[in-house]
């Protein structure tokens, strides 16, 4: 799993997988908060489709927190003011890359966690489907008549 | 025109901030909770994030409370705030044909691949109040909220949709990236360097995005109006939540690492203008309008869309003039600029009064001049006025 797609299923996907990987870690190593959680901003570029270049549409407010964990960084951010969330990620980022080996455990919870995400966001789309609508033109619905 | 600092009235001031605070509070409670604003509000959000410049919903719920729901002021607290914030990262180019879309429209093709979804919109109801609104109890809105989502089923297949604009270049009825610019060129950033004008497109859409929605709706009407050349259609308007992504700062060398940081919402809107012959290919291409702003604040897109693509336009239209239109949708800037003048400007008044005083002063000394002039000609107006009176009688 790519870094991208494991902080998507611990960001998005329920808390409590993120607080119980965390703890895992904190049970049998020690970690060292090098920079605790910190509010900062992240400037987002965007793409302009008709230009296809990109431009800054403006700042978003993340939370950030920098571990170690024997002498191997980990780092976790996420949008708004979350500090604990902040450290959690940070905490189960430095575990892979220390790779330690209760991270290998992880990746099917990750997984699961991932699909219950899309499911979540495909009950939204269907709802949002529901209002799908094809305008007739009033020569259209006439003929229909 | 001189300007000078003033002091005192700290008092007064207090004073005058416990008011603001007593008639915010006064006979009523309970107090508003903050996710209230925040999710019941939610287009006042939305729209104050995108003048503030900074999306934190949160916040801006928040920025709306102290500022008792004044927009301007709300985007004000939050673009103070978020300039005493450290800018630590800068995400991958968002792509907004990435969305997860709740809403998408178009008035210009009606079978769009994919179709349209009126998702949540005003558009088409009657403006009654709704004074049901006056009984809705917490119990109501949790029981509808969790019926409405029971309800919904597993949807097969993409949650994301192909962009008419990308449709319209593979048909080649829209121009491609002009040659030499496939690759992603840095953008201007209007926060960081200063604007001179004519500016890039970049700064140009950076600086509508962050616009006040009253403004750029305004500027875009005035176009339509007859004031301009721009009354398009909507190609495509979207809305929806687009990820974002930023580098991963432990990289290792050439790593192409990145983490994801949450989802904005987003509306996005492509217009169609008009059309023009290619010069070198001699095909005829559609012109598009581009808009994207923070939430959904669709209004707002589309005035971002219609001004963007008026400045591209030659003519002299306030809304093709690019310095006054960019120069006068900050609503930080004109709210802030207008409400200056309730500030003092006692050398300004001073030295306005000192003038009207020197002019009555010359004015009484030459009064009894004056007036003897004045008893002369008086009398010799009233001279042939008696003669036809005498006559009359």
């Amino acid at each position: 799993m790519k870094k991208s797609q494991i902080t998507r299923a611990l960001i998005e996907g329920d808390g409590i997988l993120l607080r119980r990987l965390c703890e895992q870690i904190e049970e049998s190593y020690e970690v060292s908060i090098l920079k605790a959680p910190e509010k900062s901003l992240v400037m987002t570029k965007a793409n302009d489709s008709v230009s296809q270049q990109p431009f800054y549409m403006g700042e978003v407010l993340v939370t950030e927190c920098t571990i170690s964990i024997n002498s191997v960084y980990g780092f976790g951010v996420l949008m708004g003011e979350e500090a604990e969330r902040a450290y959690q990620l940070a905490v189960v980022d430095g575990a892979f890359q220390a790779k330690l080996p209760e991270t290998e455990a992880w990746y099917t919870e990750l997984l699961m966690e991932e699909q219950k995400v899309d499911e979540k966001h495909r009950r939204e789309y269907s709802r949002a489907m529901k209002s799908k609508v094809n305008f007739d033109t009033m020569e259209e619905y006439n003929a229909k008549r | 025109m001189a300007y000078v600092a003033v002091t005192g009235g700290q008092e007064a001031i207090e004073e005058a901030n416990g008011l603001a605070h007593f008639y915010r509070v006064k006979d009523t409670t309970p107090s508003l909770d903050i996710e209230s604003i925040e999710k019941q509000l939610r287009l006042l959000v939305d729209r104050v994030m995108g003048e503030g410049g900074m999306y934190a919903p949160e916040y801006a719920a928040l920025a709306l409370k102290q500022a008792e729901g004044d927009p301007a002021e709300a985007a004000f607290l939050l673009r103070a705030y978020r300039s005493t914030l450290p800018r630590n990262h800068y995400s991958l180019t968002v792509q907004p044909v990435d969305m997860r879309v709740i809403r998408r429209i178009s008035s210009s093709f009606r079978d769009i691949p994919g179709g349209q979804m009126l998702g949540p919109t005003y558009d088409y109801t009657h403006r009654m109040l709704n004074f049901s609104l006056r009984q809705e109890s917490n119990e109501d809105m949790i029981a509808f909220a969790k019926e409405y989502t029971d309800a919904a089923e597993l949807a097969d297949g993409s949650l994301t949709f192909k962009k008419v604009a990308d449709l319209l270049r593979e048909q080649g009825l829209m121009a491609k990236a002009a040659k030499g610019k496939s690759e992603e060129q840095e953008p201007f950033d209007i926060t960081r360097q200063k604007m001179t004008i004519p500016t890039t497109r970049a700064a140009r859409l950076q600086a509508l995005t962050r616009g006040e929605t009253g403004a750029m709706t305004a500027l875009a009407y005035s176009s339509m109006r007859g004031y301009g050349v721009v009354h398009p259609t909507i190609g495509e308007l979207r809305v929806g939540y687009a990820p974002v992504y930023i580098p991963y700062p432990y990289s290792s060398e050439g790593g192409d690492d990145c983490l994801y940081i949450g989802e904005l919402m987003l509306t996005e809107v492509e217009t169609i203008n008009s059309f023009k012959q290619d010069a070198e290919s001699g095909n005829v291409q559609f012109l598009l309008g581009y808009g994207l702003c923070f939430g959904q604040n669709e209004l707002k897109g589309i005035s971002m869309a219609i001004l963007e693509r008026s400045l591209e336009t030659e003519g002299t239209a306030p809304a093709q003039d690019e310095e006054f239109v960019l120069t006068h949708i900050d609503s930080v800037e004109s709210s802030g600029f207008v409400s200056h003048l309730k500030l003092p400007h006692y050398i300004t008044f001073q030295s306005s009064l000192d003038q009207i005083r020197k002019v009555q002063v010359q004015k009484a000394q030459l009064k009894p001049e004056e007036d003897e002039r004045d008893a002369n000609n008086r009398a010799e107006a009233e001279q042939p006025q008696e003669n036809i009176q005498h006559s009359r009688v």
